[in-house]
């Protein structure tokens, strides 16, 4: 199926939970590692969201997004390891480099902080389907238009890379080489483009007929066939999760 | 006899183990062919292996002697031309004479030459007032003249049109008619996917049924017409005119109304 | 009952230079089943559209007379709040997909979904309209993922969903092949039975002769006739409008046999009786 999306199918804990109840979650284990600003917070919400990406059994296509920012990790590991500013206390030497122990722990607060938001995200988009979650936002008052917009997004981009295929495929039919080399095909390519773009856009404007006649712009009031088959307990769940974020901000102002 | 193409034992599939065509072999000659069959038989992708947009799976496919595997589509394109079912599709020129050129331009690298093809297939479609105009300023109609236009400028010895009588009124089939009809008096080999039969009983000598990626009949058309109970297992649809001949219970096939119309200046119904 | 009325529209597109459409009148009853013919550039495919008021409303342009549906003036609506009264197929199947759906159901249930139909009637309407355009065993399908007719189908589908009481297609068959398309018919002329008026413009002139009851023959934006098939295809200046009559009509037209009413016959039934008597 022609779909941008990360989505997996499964049946885990975390796919039963309703979309917004996760968006929520990750709005939280980014905000409130930042309002409470503490190393043990971050290790906190780290822990769990690593939790979370092993329970929705999604930590083999977490990986590859683990792995390609641990290099960037490594990388300020080294530079705040040998020049962070507060550096006091060599923690080991390698070679005739000194690593202090003030910029390690700092560059590793950093490392788990951006661990935890890739944790936290990968948990919301290999569990949820992207129309889902749009159409959970529509049903809490955002706009359908701005649904609409991206959920065809998702549909629609892979649409116009075929247009582009059926095109190629049209050029190569009258006579143009676009088998073999790189200049070969990117001088197929480049007039592609117009044609492609104009194809689209004419298809939008049939498009937005069809969905005028479908009612789109109707100001009854929307139902939806979809009804929420996600866990009960998912109020419980966003009022604990928004206490949460209520109480670090009150933590917050008092300790200020 | 004059082969242009051979198909030998083709098959073909999209995804592994869905084969959409099924060991098809077959030879065509000069003979105007029609190729009928329901949605989904595999008619618009046989084509498109003819045209070696597609290399079949297994099996080979000759086009004047050249194995489609062996040589490139765009060199195929000086020996077959493809028509697509959607003109959209193969439109991407500022002015119809560009487009109609876009062909000629890519094979025979030389302007005067090419522009002079272009006009005389725009001549052949009626378009030669509108050479100047954008193409996505026609109607839907025109625009697939247009991309007729634009094979037939190429001149190529096979041309092969998916569904050209889409949108068109009497006029533009009429138009469409006549090209064929000219193509075929140049000794061109002319394949066309249809759903229309009375278009086919009209105008090609060869009728060919794909039916769920095989061959179901092939031959003459006039015999493939008369085959009416393997016909309804592919759920097509006799001509007009042999519909209303087999119900008065004439034992012909006829096909054109002309026929029907002598057969009756001429005969009693015996019923 | 009249639930459709055009009376003298003309209408001008933005950046045209004649009427497209040219002082048309007449009345269409619950139920009808209605051709319209026509070359291509005479008019049809911007009067079915000015029956649901895609013209003028999302073309603009020069516009004047009336088009009522239901005693309710379209051009003064908005196109979606009277699209549960009128609905259109266009031609071209693939922008009629809306493109946010991932399943050909839930393609369906998006004009519902916009009217705020609840959800057991949703469910109850896809089924029956998927059920009949045969699209029921693709329901979990990718609408993009359907065939040029499967498509054509689900247009249809996605609209007699809605429930409409005026039904406007304009050339839905384009890519069926001839089963298809006569199912489709057939689909619609079950529809027409149950009381839904229907207005189809159509090239295929046999299919039109056989299923409408009444045609209408329009030539340079203007309404030439409104009348029967039987009527309109007898008429001696039909090929003028660049109108071929259906190939029975012409058979009887060449051997001048005509029906008791003094017209040619247009279907297989009516042509096989009329020859039977003369040449029987």
């Amino acid at each position: 199926m022609r779909y941008l999306s990360l989505y997996q199918e499964g049946n885990s804990l975390l796919h039963k939970i309703d979309p917004i109840t996760k968006l929520l979650f990750v709005i939280i284990a980014i905000l409130v590692p930042i309002i409470i600003n503490t190393l043990t917070m971050a290790l906190a919400f780290f822990i769990i969201s690593t939790l979370l990406v092993f329970v929705a059994r999604a930590f083999k296509r977490t990986l590859p997004i683990i792995s390609f920012s641990s290099l960037v990790i490594i990388t300020v590991l080294f530079i705040q390891g040998l020049f962070y500013l507060k550096n006091q206390t060599p923690f080991f030497t390698l070679g005739p480099f000194v690593f202090y122990k003030e910029g390690l722990l700092y560059a590793t607060g950093i490392a788990i902080r951006i661990f935890n938001i890739i944790n936290a995200v990968a948990v919301l988009i290999f569990t949820t389907k992207p129309s889902d979650l749009i159409e959970a936002l529509v049903k809490k008052g955002v706009s359908p238009k701005i649904g609409y917009v991206f959920s065809s997004v998702l549909q629609i981009i892979p649409q116009m890379m075929s247009i582009v295929d059926t095109i190629l495929d049209a050029q190569k039919a009258r006579g143009l080489e676009t088998e073999g080399s790189f200049t070969k095909r990117a001088k197929a390519f480049i007039p592609l483009i117009g044609p492609a773009v104009l194809n689209s856009l004419i298809s939008t404007k049939e498009r937005a007929m069809a969905l005028e006649v479908r009612g789109f712009n109707s100001k009854k009031k929307k139902t939806f066939l979809n009804e929420v088959p996600y866990n009960k307990y998912s109020n419980v769940l966003q009022v604990a999760l928004i206490a949460i974020l209520v109480f670090s901000i009150i933590w917050r102002i008092i300790s200020w | 006899m004059d082969e242009v193409i051979r198909v030998q034992n083709l098959s073909f599939a999209y995804k592994q183990d869905y084969e959409v065509l099924k060991n098809i072999s077959l030879v065509f000659d000069k003979k105007s062919t029609a190729i009928i069959g329901q949605n989904g038989a595999g008619k618009t992708t046989f084509v498109k292996l003819l045209k070696g947009l597609l290399k079949p799976t297994s099996g080979e496919i000759y086009i004047k002697g050249y194995n489609t595997k062996e040589v490139s589509t765009a060199f195929l394109s000086k020996y077959i031309g493809l028509v697509f079912q959607n003109p959209n599709d193969q439109i991407f020129k500022n002015t119809v004479l560009e487009e109609v050129m876009f062909g000629p331009l890519n094979i025979l690298k030389d302007k005067k030459q090419a522009q002079e093809n272009a006009i005389k297939a725009l001549e052949m479609v009626g378009l030669q007032d509108k050479m100047h105009i954008h193409p996505y300023d026609l109607g839907l109609s025109d625009r697939k003249l247009v991309s007729i236009a634009s094979i037939v400028s190429m001149d190529p010895d096979i041309i092969i049109l998916d569904e050209p009588t889409i949108a068109q009124d009497h006029k533009g089939n009429t138009i469409i008619k006549n090209v064929i009809k000219e193509l075929k008096e140049k000794g061109k080999l002319v394949i066309t996917i249809t759903h229309d039969m009375d278009f086919v009983a009209e105008i090609f000598e060869r009728t060919i049924v794909l039916n769920e990626g095989i061959i179901l009949l092939d031959g003459n058309t006039r015999e493939v017409f008369s085959q009416q109970e393997i016909l309804k297992k592919a759920y097509l649809e006799l001509p007009h005119v042999a519909q209303l001949a087999k119900k008065l219970g004439i034992k012909q096939t006829l096909l054109t109304e002309q026929e029907l119309i002598n057969f009756l200046k001429h005969n009693k119904l015996n019923n | 009952m009249v639930n459709l009325v055009v009376e003298h529209l003309k209408y001008r597109y933005p950046l045209g230079n004649e009427l497209a459409l040219e002082d048309i009148s007449f009345e269409v009853k619950k139920g009808e089943f209605i051709g319209i013919i026509g070359e291509n550039g005479s008019g049809k495919s911007t009067l079915c559209q000015a029956i649901v008021g895609l013209v003028p409303n999302f073309y603009k342009g020069a516009y004047g007379g009336k088009v009522l549906v239901k005693e309710i003036e379209v051009a003064q609506s908005d196109v979606s709040e009277i699209s549960s009264y009128v609905g259109i197929v266009f031609q071209n199947p693939f922008t009629q997909i809306t493109g946010s759906k991932l399943t050909v159901y839930e393609e369906v249930a998006f004009g519902l979904e916009n009217l705020g139909i609840p959800r057991e009637e949703m469910i109850k309407r896809i089924e029956e309209s998927l059920k009949l355009l045969r699209l029921f065993e693709y329901r979990h399908f990718n609408p993009f993922e359907l065939s040029g007719g499967q498509m054509q189908r689900l247009a249809i589908a996605s609209v007699i969903a809605m429930k409409p009481d005026i039904l406007v297609l304009d050339e839905p068959t384009s890519q069926l092949d001839p089963q298809g398309s006569e199912e489709v018919f057939q689909a619609i002329q079950d529809l027409a039975k149950n009381g839904m008026t229907i207005i189809i413009a159509e090239h295929k002139i046999e299919k039109i002769a056989s299923y409408a009851d009444k045609i209408i023959l329009l030539h340079k934006g203007k309404l030439v006739d409104f009348d029967t098939p039987e009527k309109i295809f007898s008429r001696e200046d039909i090929e003028e409008y660049g109108i071929v009559p259906p190939v029975y009509t012409r058979i009887c037209k060449s051997l001048n046999v005509k029906n008791e009413a003094g017209f040619y016959p247009v279907t297989l039934e009516q042509v096989y009786y009329e020859l039977v008597k003369v040449y029987g």
